[in-house]
């Protein structure tokens, strides 16, 4: 569907992890700013109004 | 705006992650605000639909964490 | 009734009243200064005039004191009104030039300057003053002279002994030219009035006679204090009443005395803070910058005198150096008969240190001086070390003496550094860390009841039976026992309610009063009209995130008819206010932006209950733990993600439908995992209050690792004890051991757990509706100083095993040394194993007491031997056991050439090395929880990274999980003494009690239901279904068809999201619900 892999994340984490937490948060958000805005799969909201 | 910044839909399970994500506020850890937390009862509850109505929504990246 | 016009509008009053009165009841305002609910008007400042139709003519009249009739017409805001209120107001301000409050006033009526000649007065005789001092039943003032004369005095300008210096003329004063100080120089005789001292403040405020103890207060209603309140005095005032809406206040009640028929008595009158004003040479008494600790407390806390921001007491300034003095009033014979410690002060002065930076910023320099810094409770040693990481300093010293700076408001001290050096130091303020005591008052009590106490005045218990006092059915909990911390207290305080609560098992519910159940308002079909609360928590929040700025923006989202802040919203006040908020405005949804759902989402639910509304049209929005706590440095992000959550619930609550919860019985019987001395006071409490109870132990034997102890610091021996209890257990017919036996698999949920127990290579099943895991710890196998090269060197547990054999070579023993914090507070082990300093010293005197020539050396970091334990510290000292720190750089070392042992180790007094010949060591190994992961796993609870299991709340649930139904005691909790592991085993089987009493729980109303209609008989639900809820219909219109037990289900949503039909829902987090969310986020701020 052309969203890029990195847009999306799984992860597991215990609810004892705080740290493994703050982890994944801190990579997600840089996975995902590196890609930039999501400008493919969101709706444009010029087209639609 | 100094730099863009992504704005990041999480899906978190209310026993596990949320659960991390509240012990990491009680340890005063410090991360980046981009995400907004979904809580979801467990990620068995995590539907595509979610993630793609996120991403179409204008969501810039999605995290489900169990 | 009498008709009227006010402002062109028909209004009705009573015959009587006077226009002002109606006025304010109609919500019509009218300008007054020297008005007086609950005085007589005067018509003194004619500020109130207005203008007065009488069907001929307008005329001016005051409507303070201008009684109504029928048919008047009043206008209170015409253009010849408003003049003459300006003429009134410039008149008064050029008497009164400098009256802030008349310049106030002023402005608002666009006067700059007044035309008249000023005079630089500040009374403007509205006689307020006056008049209530003669409601006061006083009369000590009048106004005296006439004409430009007239003025507010005592008879004759002398100070008056009538004057009680009750301060209700200041009260009412609106110009502030009445003041305490003024009273205290012109008008009472009375010698150094000074405002009543706040209790809760600890003094640093004033408080009214009639007053709340405090915020949160049960119940939260005032109480008039009948010691400073002038109508006890005098029989006047009863201004109160007339304030009072719903006649609630009646002087004329008297104390009552109550006889009540009880089974049990459970004492916790707490303790009383040590009170340092007797230590002339700390200057407490004298010097507004010499505080104690509680003080402190105060001055930190959000709600107290200065909401949270440190300042100084004598100049408001905010500090830039704080010191802290430890053991004010503990560990002191000579300036006090505190010889114990009093076990908090060292936790509570690092807290305060680092709240203190947290609050006025990094440059703030905070300086702990101590003796021994004792954290030894769960992850408080953690809490030292990153307090020491962000620059608190800690110096070991006992400072003697604070001296003035002459001409300033600083504090100077000398003290003597850990090298020998004498320092000067100058402070901005100083905190006297005090210790606890048991109030005389107390000890009165104790002695009435014929309690025996132990020298340090606190009730004297056993450790085998920690909460029972020498007087049958009299129980103890809390500080009283012994200076102790809140989860401590806590822990008792469950423990005593289960030892009350034994002997009364048979009485359980025979006098039990039903709660008046609220009806739930039918909410169907309404609009939703949304109520938001955003919490300040303090400024745990709002110190971060703009919470007004947050609750206005919530004001603009649809749906939402009310929002409001709070300063803590889970207090008992602001819960009342908020349902009454509730059903007030017709509120149908709600909104918490506060902390987190998972501990205060049951806590706002029961508000929505009690405002008759079904629980489920709630929702929470995590602004503290999520937001406000981990984006400190971004309050401008974390206000705009609170805005984002704000609106995403708020989108959701409106979705949200009423939902009802089923019902379950709770299987009556108790598991208890751990046969050791917690897992088997758990057992035995939970027997005696009725409950079938199996204890799973892995082991062949009961008793845990208290088999290995010899004796308590109290002499008791162990063995005999522990075998006391051993027989207890056997012989209790409602008690079964399985031993041998592990746990091989945990199904179901709280009320209906499942377990599978293996032994001797068979399975079998036990159904229990609470479990309690007592897994216990064990002493760790040292791998450092040539442990298990030499039968010499021994750890402590092996040590008491000699005892116990009483092996003869310690009668031939020279010399012994003990080494402390054998693994415990270093890198590994980040924590204080918490007896390890007790039992070494217990077992050094042992030695003394068997071998007296025998040379003792303990080789320690801190002494931790608080509370009472202090005791034997005092008493190894006199018996001359010598006691040589070394620090975690500077280990001792341990040699072991030529078949002598020599330790060699840093003395902190000369710096110099030592060497100590040998016979003997002791190590006192860390004590290592029984890591059990799988169990951890089965009961879907958490371990901390050093491997005990978490609690629910560290401070409030310390003897329960999250889980529901799961409880924690002894070791696999915390290092702890027996005491301390039968209080808590109690404890845990305290709370298991709550549970199992009710007998019937409800599930949650979060669950699955099927559309039968949609359904396509597809059975994938059934089969992703870890809890075997859903199931095929097999009768009716929909056999065939799925449908979900409400009773299994647990809400997971792994069926909903699988159901390739759309046929099932989950209730409370629907498809729509969160669609609603996502959507909501990227809505446009």
């Amino acid at each position: 569907m052309g969203i890029e892999p990195d847009r999306i994340h799984y992860s597991w984490i215990s609810s004892a992890e705080s740290t493994k937490f703050v982890e994944v948060v801190k990579e997600v958000t840089e996975k995902v700013k590196a890609l930039g805005p999501n400008q493919h799969f969101a709706k444009h909201e010029a087209k639609v109004a | 705006m100094s730099e863009w910044e992504p704005k990041i839909v999480s899906f978190l399970c209310n026993w596990c992650s949320y659960g991390a994500a509240d012990l990491a506020g009680v340890s005063r850890m410090q991360y980046p605000s981009n995400i907004r937390v979904i809580r979801i009862p467990c990620t068995g509850r995590m539907s595509p639909k979610f993630a793609l109505a996120a991403l179409r929504e204008g969501a810039d990246g999605v995290w489900v964490s169990g | 009734m009498i008709t009227f016009k006010l402002n062109g509008k028909k209004v009705q009053g009573e015959e009587g009243q006077y226009i002002l009165q109606v006025a304010e009841k109609y919500g019509v305002d009218i300008p007054t200064l020297c008005h007086h609910k609950a005085l007589e008007p005067a018509g003194m400042c004619r500020l109130c005039t207005v203008e007065l139709f009488d069907g001929r003519r307008s005329r001016f009249v005051t409507a303070c004191n201008y009684p109504i009739w029928e048919g008047m017409e009043i206008t209170t805001d015409s253009e010849s009104v408003h003049a003459g209120r300006k003429l009134i107001v410039e008149l008064l301000l050029a008497k009164c030039p400098d009256v802030p409050m008349l310049k106030k006033l002023a402005e608002q009526y666009g006067i700059d300057k007044p035309r008249f000649k000023t005079e630089g007065d500040d009374c403007i005789l509205c006689g307020l003053c006056v008049r209530m001092c003669e409601r006061m039943g006083n009369s000590a003032i009048s106004l005296t002279g006439r004409g430009v004369e007239m003025k507010v005095d005592t008879p004759y300008h002398l100070q008056s002994d009538v004057c009680m210096a009750c301060g209700a003329c200041a009260s009412v004063c609106p110009t502030g030219h009445i003041t305490l100080e003024k009273i205290n120089e012109q008008i009472t005789s009375r010698q150094d009035v000074k405002p009543i001292p706040s209790e809760y403040d600890m003094g640093l405020k004033g408080r009214k006679p009639v007053y709340v103890p405090y915020p949160q207060a049960v119940p939260n209603t005032p109480v008039i204090d009948r010691d400073v309140c002038v109508h006890f005095k005098t029989g006047g005032c009863k201004v109160c009443t007339e304030f009072c809406g719903v006649d609630a206040i009646d002087h004329s009640m008297e104390d009552e005395i109550v006889e009540l028929e009880v089974g049990s008595i459970i004492l916790a009158p707490g303790f009383e803070p040590f009170d340092p004003s007797k230590f002339d040479t700390y200057n407490y008494a004298n010097h507004p910058n010499v505080i104690t600790s509680m003080e402190m407390e105060r001055v930190l806390s959000a709600s107290g005198p200065t909401e949270g921001h440190l300042v100084r007491p004598s100049d408001h300034k905010e500090p830039k150096k704080i010191a802290w003095f430890q053991c004010v009033g503990s560990r002191d014979l000579n300036r006090c008969d505190n010889s114990y410690c009093s076990s908090v002060c060292c936790m509570y002065a690092i807290k305060e240190a680092v709240i203190a930076k947290e609050h006025a910023g990094d440059d703030l320099e905070c300086t702990i001086f101590y003796m021994d810094m004792r954290t030894h409770g769960k992850d408080f040693e953690r809490f030292y070390d990153k307090a020491k990481e962000i620059g608190v300093r800690f110096i070991r010293s006992r400072v003697h003496t604070i001296d003035p700076v002459v001409g300033s408001d600083d504090l100077a001290v000398r003290y003597v550094t850990e090298a020998g050096e004498l320092q000067n130091e100058t402070f901005d303020q100083i905190v006297l860390s005090i210790g606890l005591q048991t109030n005389p008052e107390t000890v009165a009590l104790a002695e009435k009841l014929g309690i025996e106490l132990t020298e340090g005045n606190f009730c004297k218990t056993e450790t085998f039976e920690p909460v029972e006092t020498s007087q049958k059915g009299i129980y103890v909990c809390g500080a009283f026992q012994g200076p102790k911390d809140i989860p401590q207290s806590v822990i008792d305080a469950s423990a005593a309610a289960a030892s009350a609560g034994a002997a009364l098992s048979t009485a359980r519910n025979t006098r039990t009063l039903t709660p008046e159940v609220v009806p739930e308002t039918n909410v169907f079909g309404e609009r939703p009209r949304i109520g938001v609360f955003v919490c300040r928590c303090g400024i745990n929040i709002a110190g971060v995130v703009d919470v007004p700025a947050v609750r206005d923006y919530a004001a603009t989202l649809p749906y939402v008819e009310y929002f409001s802040d709070n300063l803590y919203s889970c207090s008992q006040d602001t819960q009342e206010t908020m349902s009454q908020i509730i059903k007030q405005h017709n509120l149908n949804r709600v909104v918490v932006a506060a902390c987190t759902p998972k501990t205060h989402e049951p806590l706002f639910q029961e508000t929505l209950i009690n405002a008759g509304l079904n629980k489920y049209l709630f929702e929470m929005c995590n602004i503290r733990n999520q937001d406000s706590w981990v984006h400190k440095n971004n309050p401008d992000l974390a206000t705009e993600k609170a805005k984002d959550l704000v609106r995403m619930a708020v989108s959701k609550v409106a979705l949200m439908q009423p939902l009802e919860e089923a019902e379950l019985q709770v299987h009556q019987t108790a598991m208890v995992i751990g046969g050791g001395i917690a897992g088997m006071s758990a057992a035995v409490t939970l027997a005696q209050q009725g409950y079938e109870t199996h204890i799973v132990e892995k082991g062949d034997a009961l008793g845990g690792q208290a088999l290995n102890l010899y004796k308590t610091i109290a002499g008791e021996d162990v063995q005999e004890k522990l075998s006391g209890l051993i027989d207890e257990i056997n012989q209790n017919e409602k008690v079964q051991v399985h031993l041998n036996t592990e746990l091989k698999n945990v199904e179901g949920f709280v009320g209906n757990f499942k377990s599978t127990l293996a032994a001797d290579g068979g399975e079998s099943e036990l159904e229990h509706g609470v479990a309690v895991v007592a897994t216990g710890g064990s002493a760790l196998k040292p791998q450092e100083y040539h442990y298990g090269e030499d039968p010499r060197i021994l750890t402590s547990l092996e040590l008491d095993r000699k005892f116990m054999d009483k092996d003869p070579g310690l009668k031939e023993l020279n010399s012994a040394v003990f080494i402390q914090c054998v693994g415990s507070r270093d890198q590994d082990r980040p924590y204080c194993s918490r007896v390890c300093c007790t039992h070494s010293i217990d077992n050094a005197l042992e030695l003394k007491k068997t071998q007296p020539e025998i040379n003792v050396y303990i080789l320690y970091r801190d002494i931790r031997t608080y509370g009472e334990r202090e005791y034997i510290y005092r008493e190894a000292r006199e018996k001359g056991i010598i006691f040589i720190r070394y620090s975690l750089e500077d280990k001792p070392v341990v040699d072991l050439s030529g078949g002598n042992i020599t330790i060699t180790v840093t003395d902190h007094v000369l710096g110099r090395p030592l060497e100590i010949a040998t016979d003997l060591v002791t190590l006192a190994s860390a004590v290592v929880p029984n890591k059990d992961e799988a169990l951890a796993n089965f009961f879907k609870v958490p371990l901390n990274d050093d491997g005990f299991f978490v609690e629910k709340h560290a401070k409030l649930g310390p003897s329960e999980f999250a889980t529901d139904g799961v409880f924690l005691c002894g070791l696999a909790h915390y290092p702890k003494p027996i005491d301390e592991s039968v209080v808590q085993g109690r404890a845990a089987a305290s709370r298991a009690v709550t549970l199992l009493a009710r007998e019937t729980i409800h599930t949650s109303g979060t669950v699955a239901e099927t559309v039968p209609m949609n359904c396509s008989s597809c059975a994938v639900c059934i089969s992703v279904c870890p809890y075997s809820a859903p199931s095929f219909i097999e009768e009716g219109p929909f056999t065939g068809k799925a449908q979900i037990n409400p009773v299994l289900c647990k809400g997971c949503g792994l069926c909903v999201a699988s159901c390739r039909s759309g046929a099932i829902k989950l209730k409370g987090f629907d498809n729509d619900q969160i669609f609603a969310q996502i959507y909501a986020m990227n809505e446009a701020v």
